[in-house]
């Protein structure tokens, strides 16, 4: 993976030799071509491509935008709600997550949705205990969380 | 069973903006001579990052990280500076006068190169030693 990456720029800058060009727009042409190759030539490479890699990244984000946007208009219909009938609880989390980066990704997506807030992270990384606004239904933050950004967390890394 | 917060958040996402502080910093050294920035801000900009990753980290993780010697670094600075200024007297010109000419270079074209630059790369080191000597210090002295 990131020897794709290399090699793409390599090609790039063998572009610009090529064609003796040493401008910015000649080498943002010859990383389309190197992308073409690479893209002809994927069976040759043990792991995925790397622009099926970006494409999950860029899922994340928009997926990461909607859910923020989501989420912070439910906490204005809480706020200016005239009788708060909340139950705050903490619950635990089993994340399937391995690598440090990736649970605290999701730690970060989780706190920077409103609603939820990870509190804490156990000693070896796989359990989060997270508090909720809406603790009554646990069952429901836990499978929307494993459903939305934990999938779209391990597109990326798989 | 040790006492100690698992600081997995803090520590990953030091290591990843620690990175961007510092080319931050960088960059705030090399905009000082026509925008706001120089040695002094861009020194202290370096030295906040050093002291981010002493927060997340320690003080002997640092020390592997950054095997420098923070009162030689100020020295050196003090040196560089010194040199700078004392450089002038051999052209026959006043203390601290500095010159600048435009050069030539392979693939950058036509640059000004400023002997001020390396009084600011002076100020630069003495800013990062003081502070971090300062910080090293006060958390040391138990």
């Amino acid at each position: 993976m990131p020897f794709q990456i290399l090699l793409n720029f390599f090609l790039a800058f063998l572009w610009m030799f090529l064609s003796s060009s040493f401008s910015v727009s000649s080498f943002i042409i010859g990383y389309f071509l190197g992308i073409v190759v690479i893209f002809a030539m994927r069976r040759f490479f043990q792991s995925r491509l790397y622009l099926f890699r970006i494409w999950a990244i860029i899922k994340l984000t928009l997926l990461f935008t909607y859910e923020l946007i989501k989420a912070n208009i439910e906490v204005l219909v809480i706020v200016l709600r005239p009788k708060m009938n909340l139950e705050p609880g903490i619950f635990k989390y089993e994340t399937k997550l391995e690598h440090g980066w990736e649970v605290t990704l999701l730690s970060l997506l989780i706190t920077l949705t409103p609603g939820t807030l990870v509190v804490d992270v156990s000693d070896d990384n796989g359990t989060l205990y997270i508090h909720a606004l809406n603790a009554s239904d646990i069952k429901g933050n836990v499978t929307s969380i494993r459903e939305g950004f934990e999938k779209a967390i391990m597109e990326v890394s798989r | 069973m040790k006492n100690k917060p698992n600081d997995l958040i803090l520590q990953t996402v030091t290591t990843m903006i620690s990175f961007i502080i510092i080319l931050f910093s960088i960059h705030l050294f090399f905009a000082g001579h026509y925008t706001p920035g120089g040695g002094f801000i861009g020194g202290l900009m370096t030295a906040a990052a050093l002291v981010l990753l002493l927060l997340a980290y320690d003080i002997k993780t640092l020390n592997t990280i950054l095997p420098f010697n923070f009162r030689m670094m100020t020295a050196a600075g003090l040196l560089i500076a010194v040199l700078t200024g004392a450089g002038a007297l051999l052209f026959n010109q006043p203390f601290l006068t500095h010159a600048y000419d435009y050069f030539e270079l392979p693939l950058l074209g036509e640059t000004s190169l400023h002997t001020a630059v390396l009084f600011d790369i002076g100020v630069y080191l003495v800013v990062i030693g003081v502070t971090m000597t300062i910080i090293q210090t006060i958390g040391e002295s138990e």
